[in-house]
């Protein structure tokens, strides 16, 4: 369901948190999933389960996720029907920043850029297909 | 919240008159898992010794679950698991009776749990102690530290000897130990990739002292590596804040940088008249610059 890389600079609760928030934003985890408990989920990733209860607590006050009683966590109504395009593009930005200075650094052309760009955007397609066709 | 299982207070020791470890105090709530690390003598057995009590301090103190851990009461011993880095099991006996054996010791023993974790760990039960190999050796060991379901479970290089499968193993029972929040896991390894998945709290201890401890999150958030880059030479003085490592070359320098916070780089690239960019470091990496 997520890709966590415990062997990154990025802390794995800002992976994870990231994740969720993005996956919601864009409704790809539409209102009302179900997301895994937090024992199930830490070991799933083989990371610690403080980490996961900590991005559910901090997804929850943002109300992003919701908490029910004796029952597994929920993605929550957006406020707005949709979070709209702007806000989704801004949580991006500081990602493709960080790739068009890569890119630079490394002195490739915008082209070769932009074109490594939609590679990877197709190679996650078929990863994120591939997840979803597993059974849960 | 509640009271922490662990509290230590200034503790050192010295071992004739040689100091081993120094001035070190923390605490372990329920619910920790804390990795420790340190290069071989940096003082890791020494300190999860004393955490046991298997000696006493020569300075300060600690406590487990509010007692003295030096004197420790049989009640509060019991709720206590510990692997040694070097296995304490009998040659002559199978793993059966291995088992047996520490297990009359407890009350609380668990026979379910280490009858199956022994099959899905593949120890052969009625294999003689002598005949295991080392990998072997070591998950038995773990076995009898995971019995009585200790509240709080102390390992010393628990996975050394352990492949990639059975470390994998060993993280998921960690995580179970942990899931509950009711129980800790203090543990020490090279293995700083199972180290940065399992730990929410690290101590890294270097020349036989607490040289950082704290929640894992806000070590990798404040250590981190600062990549400047300018059109003109920079100063030849190039005084950042807690740089511990500098290294200068013509108009581009490259620090790694103690207690940096995210609203420090628009300050930066100001003093500096620089392009600034901040690269997060792996534990590994934190780990190798704190002791260059």
């Amino acid at each position: 369901m997520f890709i966590l890389k415990p062997h990154s600079g990025v802390p794995i609760y800002r992976q994870l948190l990231d994740q969720i928030r993005r996956m919601a934003a864009s409704g790809q985890l539409p209102p009302g999933t179900e997301l895994p408990s937090i024992r199930e989920l830490a070991l799933r990733h083989a990371i610690n389960p403080m980490t996961v209860s900590k991005v559910y607590t901090l997804l929850e006050a943002e109300g992003v996720l919701e908490r029910h009683r004796g029952k597994p966590m929920t993605v929550a109504k957006p406020t707005r029907a949709q979070s709209p395009l702007a806000k989704r593009l801004e949580q991006i930005e500081p990602h493709v920043e960080q790739v068009a200075l890569a890119a630079r650094q490394l002195e490739l052309t915008e082209k070769d850029a932009v074109k490594a760009l939609q590679d990877a955007w197709e190679k996650t397609d078929e990863q994120s297909v591939h997840r979803r066709t597993r059974p849960r | 919240m509640s009271s922490p299982y662990i509290a230590a207070h200034g503790l050192g020791k010295s071992f004739s008159g040689k100091l081993v470890l120094a001035d070190v105090s923390f605490t372990v709530e329920p619910g920790d898992v804390v990795g420790v690390l340190g290069k071989n003598g940096a003082g890791k057995t020494t300190l999860l010794e004393l955490v046991l009590g298997f000696t006493p301090p020569t300075s300060g103190g600690v406590q487990l679950f509010g007692y003295d851990s030096y004197r420790l009461p049989g009640a509060a011993k019991a709720r206590i698991g510990f692997v040694p880095q070097q296995d304490e099991l009998v040659n002559q006996l199978t793993a059966a009776d291995q088992i047996g054996v520490i297990a009359s010791f407890y009350p609380k023993w668990d026979d379910e749990l280490v009858v199956r974790l022994s099959r899905e760990w593949e120890v052969d039960l009625g294999q003689r102690v002598k005949n295991m190999s080392v990998g072997q050796r070591q998950k038995l060991s773990i076995l009898l530290g995971l019995g009585h379901k200790p509240d709080v479970l102390i390992l010393d290089e628990p996975v050394a000897s352990l492949d990639p499968v059975a470390r994998r193993q060993f993280l998921e029972q960690i995580i179970e130990v942990a899931a509950d929040g009711k129980r800790s896991v203090v543990f020490s390894s090279h293995i700083v990739s199972d180290v940065e998945r399992l730990a929410n709290k690290i101590w890294i201890l270097k020349d036989r002292r607490m040289y950082w401890q704290g929640d894992f999150d806000s070590l990798k958030d404040s250590i981190v590596r600062v990549h400047a880059r300018s059109t003109q030479p920079l100063p030849a003085s190039l005084s950042i804040l807690n740089a511990l490592n500098v290294q200068r070359n013509g108009t581009t320098a490259t620090a790694t940088v103690q207690g940096w916070r995210a609203e420090m780089q628009d300050g930066l690239a100001q003093q500096l008249g620089a392009e600034i960019e901040v690269e997060q470091l792996t534990l590994e990496e934190i780990f190798l610059e704190l002791h260059r």
